[in-house]
């Protein structure tokens, strides 16, 4: 799992490639971390290359969107295949992200 | 600094004081402002807005060259600081009214409430007005109220040149004074309909709390109280239990418009279509979860199944299942995937095949 911190447009986005399942969540959540204190930013999530999501990766996420959303900036997600917006649709997440 | 050379020897004195004086009203007002905004904040009071100014030196030498003689000191003058509060309904003058009087000291001689000065029978400048001081202050201030219609009224009557020095004939000034009757009149309109809306909000949570659930139409509001009943809380608590997962809070009222295009009119009818379609909606949770991992799950996961199910065995068949998808999720052509995935899934389950 390798997770890829860049800023573009004035925008933070997170590039996630490979796995996110449990092993992949403590290196995955520490890597994310400048999304949460970034201040002044909408937050980008790309999953083109992300194959697979865990409870621990939707947690993450969901500490994304929160810690985003009080700082009154959005999150969305990029990218997404099939398999994880499965994933998102069947624990009612789907409707809390913006999708691109 | 203009020298106002036309005004006399105590109209210059008393500009000279406002002179040295001026950085002491900035301060003032600025206080004043604060504690005021921050006093109306606290008791849940919105207003439209709140302003403040100090009096410009121009505006107090016209003062002056009218009605200097007037004033002994520059400290008789009142309105040197004005604040101005605008709120949105009548009663909520009183309110803000109530409130500067337990935070400012109220000069009651000199304050006015132009609202009573009027006849019975005539209509014009509607407004309250107190001048206050701090209460460990000597500098009074001028705190005006009003509604936000008075205070388009005051501000076109203003902008029209009513109190300038060309006399203006008696069937303008009644023109003014029947335009200030409507808005008096919509402005107790706008106070009654929101009474009215109150009393309606507290109705339909006694309905709801009562039970009595077919009498309460669909709406945000009613749709809001039936949902502090938890009304999904046991099927989510069913599926979650499936992968012990826990059960993560989210908005339910984006389903909204979903229950509404579904035809269901009244809280009744969500009622109805809870306990008739909990049933299948779990087994159709189930029939996704159950093969994952999966322990965290959105509050909105009873609700969705129950539509998803309920559209099925409507025979809404992949348009209806996209159709929600589209209505929480916003319009996407993914959604179409997600369509075909729950029809999939769905097609083994018993009321599906009921239904054939």
């Amino acid at each position: 799992m390798q997770t890829t911190i860049q800023e573009q447009e004035g925008n933070i986005i997170a590039i996630l490639e490979g796995s996110l399942d449990t092993a992949a969540v403590p290196e995955t959540e520490t890597a994310m971390s400048p999304l949460l204190e970034a201040t002044d930013k909408d937050v980008i999530i790309d999953c083109t290359d992300l194959k697979y999501i865990c409870s621990g990766g939707l947690r993450i996420f969901l500490g994304v969107l929160k810690s985003t959303q009080e700082k009154g900036h959005q999150v969305f997600i990029k990218g997404i295949s099939n398999d994880v917006r499965a994933v998102f649709a069947m624990t009612g997440f789907i409707n809390l992200f913006k999708f691109k | 600094m203009a020298a106002y050379t036309h005004l006399d020897a105590h109209a210059q004195e008393l500009l000279q004081d406002y002179r040295q004086l001026r950085p002491a009203l900035e301060k003032l007002a600025q206080e004043a402002y604060e504690i005021l905004r921050q006093a109306l904040s606290q008791q849940g009071i919105y207003v439209t807005a709140i302003e403040y100014r100090v009096k410009a030196e121009a505006s107090l030498a016209g003062k002056l060259e009218l009605k200097g003689a007037k004033y002994k000191t520059i400290r008789n003058i009142t309105d040197l600081v004005g604040i101005r509060v605008i709120t949105s309904y009548s009663d909520d003058v009183d309110k803000v009214a109530a409130i500067a009087k337990r935070i400012f000291d109220v000069d009651w001689q000199q304050s006015v409430d132009k609202r009573k000065l009027h006849e019975l029978n005539s209509f014009g400048y509607n407004s309250l007005h107190y001048i206050c001081r701090m209460p460990s202050g000597d500098i009074p201030f001028e705190l005006q109220m009003r509604t936000a219609l008075q205070h388009v009224w005051s501000t076109l009557v203003h902008d029209t040149g009513y109190k300038s020095d060309v006399k203006i004939p008696q069937e303008y000034i009644r023109q003014f004074s029947r335009l200030a009757g409507m808005m008096e009149l919509l402005d107790d309109e706008f106070s009654r309909l929101r009474l009215v809306l109150a009393d309606y909000r507290r109705h339909i949570q006694s309905l709801v709390k009562s039970g009595q659930l077919d009498e309460v139409p669909l709406s945000a509001d009613a749709f809001r109280n039936f949902l502090q009943l938890q009304p999904f809380d046991r099927l989510n608590k069913r599926i979650a239990a499936v992968n012990q997962a826990e059960i993560y809070p989210v908005s339910l009222m984006p389903f909204l418009r979903v229950l509404q295009s579904f035809g269901l009119e009244t809280i009744g009818d969500v009622q109805h279509f809870i306990e008739e379609n909990t049933e299948d909606a779990y087994q159709l949770a189930v029939s996704q979860l159950a093969i994952t991992d999966l322990d965290i799950l959105s509050a909105s996961t009873a609700l969705q199944n129950l539509c998803l199910v309920y559209a099925l065995k409507q025979g809404r068949g992949r348009e209806g299942i996209k159709a929600i998808y589209d209505a929480i999720n916003g319009e996407d052509p993914a959604n179409a995937m997600l369509a075909d995935m729950v029809f999939e899934q769905a097609s083994t389950l018993p009321f599906m095949n009921a239904k054939e």
